[in-house]
């Protein structure tokens, strides 16, 4: 029984939990704050002095961060778009009785296991190195020059990477609401006169669309903040073509030991995911209603 | 026009024969009704005919034309299915026009016929309503809408009302009738419910194990059943079964007396036994009589007012033009 007594008491038992988890959160947060209004370089310790918006401006007025923005947003449209539309068609496929479905099924779903660090070096050694790298020699056997993919085309290749990545995720999502779809609906719209393709655009589709909304909010919270995968394969370069905005933060911090504007960067980066958040939220968080 | 016509058709699931080489010819208006227990092939024979179903040998023909390899879609059937198979995410009225825009059929037209059916099937109210928001009949009725628009050659229902509670299952019942009045359209309805069966068809046609044991208007099969089967499937509460001695006395294997043809007397009588359970339904009650040695129970229909306590004993004398006779082989003696 939730009395006034039982309920007073509940709050005294949660608030250590919520004490930890806001203490977690906040502290970090307003240590950042802080730090953003400071001019702080670790080079010269000691010397931080009180700037106050100067940390935001030579943030925002860097060339990089421009650049950063549109790569951020590059990246995670690119993966976005790869992997729903991917994902449903795989999800399509694995939803079709076939031998050794099982087996296939776990194949598709393991590289979701593997650590972005490791499957990042893994593309850029065997796959993109234009030298010894798959890739290189499938090119020099159609007598092909060799691409040097993360030189050449550095955002790309990330893209590709974290999209495989990331794909068995929403494959998986999308085959689960694949096989909830009831039978009877499709049957009914074949006696209907539903082609294939009509049966998907105007039956299968609209069934997946909520889950198409949990994989791409899903997705977009991961997406925002992709690190490893360029830190090891490109180093945000050449120049910043494919920097983002994580990766720019950290440039700022500790590769330019300027922590207070890298700190004013990563305010700018919270209040930009909490935008795009919003949008998400009201563009497609009514799928998730009812 | 609806005259379908079933030639040997076959169905193999792998190497399970589900209907063996089968002929049926159902005629133009007729409604139609399978009826049989569970897993005896009336819903395969539906998909079947529907094209959802490929078959393995055999043909069908609808209007004289051979359909057996023609696409669902073009086989001009509509069917409603047990689970309505409604699609969730568009309004009732973008339900009923599907078929019609998948037929590409103009606008102004695809209005008028969903109006229309809209009206007969009191929908009228609902058309913006997503299914989701609809009751169990409602949605029924939906279903139905979706397959009349169409104006197809004949329905098909699956066990259409099994998912309705039972007050809603017999204002259906009516309202699938008195459509198939209005509409003259072939029907054909599958259930595992005898009533259903009895209370709609114009023929029923009754399956086991793929086969057919009876065709026939309801009152031919209820008055004169062609085997053992299908005099135990019709009728509610079933015929008495009996075996053995009194069998032997009417010159048979297995006699059958329905419950409605058994005098009830406590003076004297052919059979005698004791009373068991009484089922008061208000017009009538029914007598479990045991004891009689003939059978474990003889159901027994007396009137509604029928004073009779459980233990009392009773003599039980069937009325000899309405005995049905049966020999060993299952079948019935002329």
């Amino acid at each position: 029984m939730a009395t006034q007594h039982s309920r007073a008491a509940a709050r005294v038992m949660i608030s250590p939990a919520v004490i930890l988890l806001l203490g977690w959160m906040l502290i970090p947060l307003g240590m950042t704050l802080y730090f953003s209004f400071l001019r702080y370089n670790l080079l010269m310790p000691g010397t931080e002095s009180f700037t106050g918006w100067d940390n935001y401006y030579y943030f925002l007025t860097d060339p990089a961060f421009s650049s950063a923005i549109v790569n951020t947003l590059i990246l995670v449209g690119g993966v976005l778009a790869i992997t729903t539309i991917g994902g449903v068609l795989f999800a399509l496929l694995l939803d079709q009785p076939m031998f050794g479905q099982g087996i296939v099924r776990i194949l598709v779903i393991s590289p979701f296991f593997v650590m972005p660090t490791v499957s990042a070096l893994v593309w850029k050694n065997m796959f993109m190195n234009p030298v010894s790298g798959l890739l290189a020699s499938l090119w020099r056997f159609f007598g092909a020059q060799p691409v040097d993919w993360l030189s050449e085309y550095p955002l790309f290749s990330i893209v590709v990477i974290v999209a495989w990545q990331w794909l068995p995720f929403a494959t998986l999502i999308l085959l689960t609401a694949f096989q909830s779809l009831d039978q009877d609906q499709l049957e009914a719209a074949e006696m209907d006169g539903a082609g294939a393709l009509s049966r998907f655009f105007h039956i299968m589709l609209p069934h997946l669309a909520r889950a198409i909304t949990v994989v791409v909010l899903i997705q977009t919270i991961f997406l925002l903040s992709i690190f490893a995968e360029i830190l090891v394969t490109t180093n945000g370069g050449p120049g910043t073509a494919s920097t983002n905005l994580t990766y720019l933060v950290y440039a700022e911090s500790l590769l330019r030991f300027d922590v207070g504007t890298g700190s004013a960067g990563g305010i700018v980066a919270v209040i930009l995911a909490n935008i795009v958040a919003i949008f998400l939220m009201r563009m497609i968080g009514k799928n998730l209603d009812a | 026009m609806g005259r379908i016509t079933l030639d040997k058709v076959t169905k193999r699931f792998g190497e399970v024969e589900v209907i063996p080489p089968l002929d049926l010819t159902i005629e133009d208006g007729e409604f139609v009704v399978f009826v049989g227990p569970s897993g005896c092939g009336k819903s395969t024979l539906l998909r079947l005919i529907a094209g959802l179903e490929d078959v393995s040998g055999g043909e069908i023909r609808i209007d004289g034309r051979d359909a057996t390899e023609v696409p669902p879609a073009k086989r001009g059937l509509a069917m409603v299915f047990q689970s309505y198979a409604l699609y969730p995410h568009m309004s009732v009225r973008k339900n009923i026009a599907f078929p019609l825009r998948m037929a590409n059929m103009d606008k102004a037209e695809q209005d008028r016929r969903i109006e229309s059916a809209a009206k007969v099937l009191n929908l009228t109210d609902y058309l913006e309503r997503r299914p989701g928001q609809l009751s169990g009949g409602q949605r029924q009725r939906v279903a139905i809408g979706r397959a009349i628009v169409r104006e197809p050659a004949a329905f098909l229902f699956d066990e259409p009302l099994s998912n309705l509670d039972a007050a809603l299952r017999v204002g259906m019942r009516l309202e699938i009738s008195e459509l198939h009045e209005r509409l003259k359209t072939t029907m054909i309805y599958v259930t595992h419910d005898q009533v259903e069966a009895m209370t709609m068809a114009d023929k029923i046609v009754v399956l086991r194990a793929g086969n057919i044991e009876q065709v026939g208007s309801p009152l031919d099969l209820y008055r004169s059943p062609r085997n053992l089967f299908v005099a135990g499937f019709i009728g509610s509460p079933t015929m008495n079964l009996l075996e053995g001695r009194a069998a032997q006395a009417h010159g048979a294997h297995t006699i059958g007396i329905r419950p409605e043809h058994l005098d009830l007397s406590r003076e004297s009588g052919e059979w005698s036994g004791v009373v068991g359970v009484s089922e008061h339904l208000g017009s009538d009650t029914f007598l479990h009589v045991h004891d009689t040695g003939l059978a474990d129970i003889v159901t027994v229909r007396a009137s509604g007012e029928v004073e009779l306590r459980h233990g009392d004993r009773v003599f039980l004398t069937p009325q000899a033009d309405k005995l049905h006779r049966f020999g060993e082989n299952g079948l019935r003696l002329a």
